[in-house]
């Protein structure tokens, strides 16, 4: 794989396993699995090499990513990547309460500095 | 669920096939998305349309309000003017139970269709247009709405595979919420178990969820009676559920609506499930949740039975203490605790003195009460993080976590008053108390031998009396 590929996939893998890890020890390994397999969903009606996403219950692997990758470069990862981080952790929001989603939102934050990467949950609740 | 996830569609691609189509046809085609937001650009746009626009994009304040309104009060179909002048047929996309947005065509060129035969090919163009369109979306909602069913029900099979081998009633709750949230997008879902006469929110997860949690509602709230008056769910707004707690402060979106499912299994009411109604839902995708519902039922009943069974096994019935069965357990756990944090632990051992000839006398009902009025008087003279049990006939144990022997001795003097005083039936009861501190390496058994060998020198001493073990 070529160096270019590694560090623009690798990046993304450690962010989903660090998600992974802290999510898992909220909600456990099949919520979490759950949670990835609905948002892979929702992501694959727009990008269906999404579904290159390897996961069960012992965690993330973007392996079979990378070599799509190295076939088409101009695959949109980060598009792609970014509206899966986002989904998840809007839904995580939900499950475990602003406050947790928020300190795994800062792990994030510090890898990723600047990305909105948590909208503040759904406008039609208010009080 | 968001309204459009259903018509999730690169917009990138659907551009490059609209784009395709409006040259085809030689029209403009703007489409707007289920809440009037636009969804794509302008296809070809008229001249005066870019103008006012600064390009393909809607930008113009008239033009937005207008499209807005338009989209908004739309029915079906509709011939309307735009703020500027240009004629343009209006057509709602999906059907009445699911609009999934709206479709504006308008001429290539600023024309007002003054010539009936030039509105009427327009008319036809745009309809022939419209069926094309619509034809597509629904295509792409049925194979998405598939693939969404499809999720559901593998998530339902495992899901319920899991429910039946899990018997921890919290594991269960978290599990039920945490899918249910997860595979339907929730915004809201609560579980409330029965006890007794009232349902007791168990588990809320979502915007409020944890406001619920505790809440306690009566089986005979009019609210409550009409939710369990049913097999069916039944769907309520924010308004309706004001009434019961937890929901006092809620304020959502109008037409906010939750679905509340009464849980039954054949041993009568479990409890009811709270879901904020999942939009796009449909008549198998209703299938799919009620079978969900099912099976948390059966889940929870389960798992109330087997919580409530390990409970009585602990418990003294009596007293409402733990029994000698768990109270090894406990102090064990106690021990440990207090040898790993380094802090104090004392045990008092209390006897209630002629406790034989009470109840020979007075019979075993009249020494029942003496019993059940004991351990409230013990209950009254500890702290919440003090332990209590129930050792045998009328002997009980206090364990205190975080004590030293002269403070443990406070408290057995504090219960061997507050006994002496109370008016009990018949005649006066006194007890014997012997307190022991926890020392390094204390085992169970020997901390326990030395907290009776402390009570029975408190005997010894003439009985209404407590012992302090020396240390």
């Amino acid at each position: 794989m070529s160096e270019i590929i590694e560090k623009r996939i690798g990046r993304y893998e450690t962010l989903l396993r660090e998600m992974w890890a802290a999510s898992s020890k909220y909600l456990g390994t099949f919520s979490v699995n759950l949670l990835v397999e609905r948002v892979v969903w929702e992501v694959s009606l727009e990008y269906k090499e999404i579904e290159l996403l390897q996961f069960d219950q012992n965690g993330i692997s973007c392996a079979k990513m990378a070599a799509r990758l190295e076939e088409n470069p101009d695959l949109p990862v980060e598009d792609m990547f970014m509206k899966f981080i986002t989904r998840y952790v809007e839904i995580l929001a939900r499950l475990l309460g602003y406050e947790r989603a928020e300190e795994i939102k800062k792990k994030l934050d510090e890898e990723f500095a600047g990305d909105p990467f948590v909208s503040r949950g759904d406008e039609r609740w208010r009080g | 669920m968001h309204t459009n996830l259903l018509l999730s569609v690169p917009v990138r691609y659907w551009q490059d096939f609209q784009d395709t189509l409006a040259r085809a046809t030689n029209a403009n085609i703007y489409i707007f998305d289920a809440n009037g937001a636009p969804f794509s650009r302008f296809s070809l746009p008229a001249e005066l349309c870019r103008e006012v626009n600064k390009g393909r994009e809607l930008h113009n304040e008239k033009c937005i309000d207008f499209y807005k309104l338009a989209c908004g009060s739309l029915e079906e179909k509709d011939m309307l003017t735009c703020p500027y002048g240009l004629k343009l047929c209006a057509y709602r996309l999906g059907s009445h139970a699911q609009r999934i947005g709206y479709l504006m065509v308008a001429p290539s060129r600023h024309t007002t269709l003054v010539e009936r035969e030039e509105e009427i090919a327009f008319i036809t163009k745009a309809h022939n247009i419209y069926r094309t369109i619509n034809e597509v979306f629904s295509a792409i909602l049925e194979k998405n709405l598939l693939g969404l069913r499809r999720l559901e029900l593998n998530s339902i099979y495992e899901i319920s595979r899991l429910m039946t081998s899990i018997v921890e009633l919290d594991r269960v709750l978290e599990l039920i919420t945490n899918s249910l949230i997860i595979i339907y997008q929730a915004d809201l879902c609560f579980v409330g178990l029965r006890e007794g006469d009232k349902i007791r929110v168990a588990q809320g997860k979502g915007v409020h969820g944890s406001q619920l949690i505790g809440k306690e509602w009566p089986l005979v709230h009019p609210l409550i009676e009409r939710i369990f008056s049913k097999v069916e769910p039944s769907s309520l707004s924010i308004e309706e559920l004001k009434v019961l707690p937890g929901f006092t402060g809620t304020e959502a979106a109008p037409g906010t609506e939750i679905m509340v499912y009464p849980l039954w299994t054949a041993l009568g009411i479990v409890g009811l499930l709270g879901i904020a109604a999942p939009a796009s839902l449909g008549d198998n995708g209703s299938k799919n949740l009620q079978i969900y519902i099912n099976f948390a039922a059966v889940a929870l009943a389960n798992a109330t039975l087997i919580r409530r069974l390990e409970r009585e096994a602990e418990t003294d019935y009596l007293t409402g203490f733990l029994n000698k069965r768990v109270l090894r357990d406990v102090l064990a756990a106690e021990l440990q605790r207090a040898a790993r944090y380094g802090y104090h632990l004392s045990v008092i051992f209390l006897d209630i003195d002629d406790f034989k000839a009470y109840n020979d006398t007075f019979g075993h009902l009249a020494g029942d009460v003496v019993l059940q009025k004991t351990a409230e008087l013990i209950k009254n003279s500890i702290r919440t993080t003090d332990i209590a049990c129930r050792y045998g006939g009328e002997e009980f144990i206090i364990i205190l976590p975080g004590t030293k022997g002269g403070d443990a001795a406070k408290v057995a003097e504090r219960i061997r008053k507050s006994i002496e005083t109370y008016p009990f039936p018949h005649r006066r009861i006194t007890a014997s108390l012997g307190v022991a501190q926890a020392k390094k390496d204390d085992s169970v058994e020997s901390l326990l031998a030395r907290a009776d060998q402390a009570c029975y020198q408190a005997k010894e001493q003439g009985k209404n009396h407590l012992y302090l073990e020396p240390s």
